[in-house]
């Protein structure tokens, strides 16, 4: 038994044929066949900070594996976004109901995984996130 | 307006001691809109193989340039290899974010910030005739007459590598296709080769100098034998 990840790209009419990916990947050990075996399990925050904070802090024992992070913006305003961010360099925003899954190497204790509610304010309401970390690391994660 | 669809679905039975089952749906919209992105790069393979004692260098799978700046960009990687052990280590501009092992994929946002761009403004000037030439980054331009603002309309009319242009009466104005820190503008002004017969210019008049971009998409292989990542990008 193991982990799986699942993606579904489709759309009739972004291109002039049809987009239909549909990719399967097992959540293994580095270099290995073992199934990845340690889980945060999913959790959920509510967002109301403009500024950067921390999701997932990384660990020096999850340097160069293979973790991979689910984090769900489960806003319903298609304006309000967080801007996701690994040691100051930022990677992208997720907007209302987006999500994204990637690999995360913690190269460093500096790799946090940080996230702020870029455009939020008193008057737009909280931003849900869900997020859970899949991994190998040999100590336990701080969480948020 | 294009419907685009992404879906996860995380599942497993025995990671916890409840089984653990999630979906999520959502389309691909424009940043803080309700509207479909619609352009694509379309879905690729890049191949990547180096000799065996030589280094394995980045490659750079898409520039910042390549979509909209703190956009609702995503980009899909898959490394399409068969033996576990080998990965790519995928990098927003200096900063690894992750290995991706053989099947491994991910789907990320991508803010796609970017430099600024080098530009510099050379003007055509004093006495040219029909036969005088003018060159610059691989491009030969032979005047067809003497008239200043000719030249530059025949410079504007050809297509340069690495740079787009623009024109103004006898000024003709450069920028780079992409942005950079490399000093390229102060190497462009002295690349310039005139051979005319009179007295003809074409001095710069102005220059900017760029900034480095901050959030290419790069990839290094672990090995140096062939490898190859499936990839796609959605952006405004």
């Amino acid at each position: 038994m193991a982990t799986t990840a699942t993606l579904t790209l489709t759309s009739a009419d972004i291109a002039g044929d049809p987009v239909n990916v549909s990719k399967t990947a097992t959540l293994t050990k580095a270099g290995g066949t073992s199934n990845m075996d340690q889980s945060t399990g999913l959790n959920r925050v509510h967002l109301r900070e403009t500024t950067n904070v921390v999701l997932l802090g990384a660990v020096a024992g999850g340097n160069d594996l293979a973790g991979k992070v689910y984090i769900i913006n489960k806003a319903t305003d298609p304006t309000l976004y967080i801007t996701v961010t690994i040691n100051a360099q930022i990677i992208g925003k997720l907007y209302a109901g987006q999500w994204l899954f990637m690999p995360w190497s913690q190269t460093d204790t500096a790799a946090d995984i940080e996230i702020a509610a870029t455009n939020w304010s008193s008057t737009t309401g909280d931003i849900p996130v869900e997020y859970c970390l899949f991994h190998e690391d040999t100590k336990i994660l701080p969480d948020a | 307006m294009a419907t685009t669809i992404a879906t996860i679905s995380l599942t497993s039975t025995d990671l916890l001691s409840s089984a653990l089952a999630f979906t999520s749906t959502n389309p691909l919209n424009t940043a803080g809109s309700a509207t479909g992105i619609t352009q694509t790069s379309g879905l690729a393979r890049t191949t990547t193989s180096y000799s065996g004692s030589g280094v394995i260098e980045s490659t750079t799978l898409y520039r910042s340039d390549d979509a909209t700046a703190n956009g609702a960009n995503k980009v899909y990687l898959k490394n399409l290899s068969t033996t576990a052990a080998e990965y790519y280590t995928v990098f927003i501009d200096e900063e690894e974010m992750g290995r991706l092992y053989a099947g491994d994929w991910a789907f990320f946002p991508w803010s796609a910030t970017s430099g600024t761009k080098e530009t510099f403004i050379t003007t055509i000037a004093s006495t040219w005739a029909a036969g005088d030439t003018w060159e610059f980054d691989g491009i030969e331009v032979v005047a067809a007459n003497g008239t200043v603002n000719d030249i530059a309309a025949q410079i504007d009319a050809k297509h340069f590598p690495n740079w787009t242009t623009t024109v103004s009466g006898a000024a003709v104005t450069f920028t780079a296709r992409h942005a950079m820190d490399a000093g390229t503008v102060v190497t462009a002004t002295a690349d310039v080769v005139i051979d005319t017969a009179g007295s003809g210019t074409a001095n710069v008049s102005s220059a900017a100098m760029g900034t480095a971009t901050e959030s290419d998409i790069m990839i290094i292989p672990s090995v140096h034998t062939a490898m190859t990542l499936e990839h796609m990008l959605f952006h405004e």
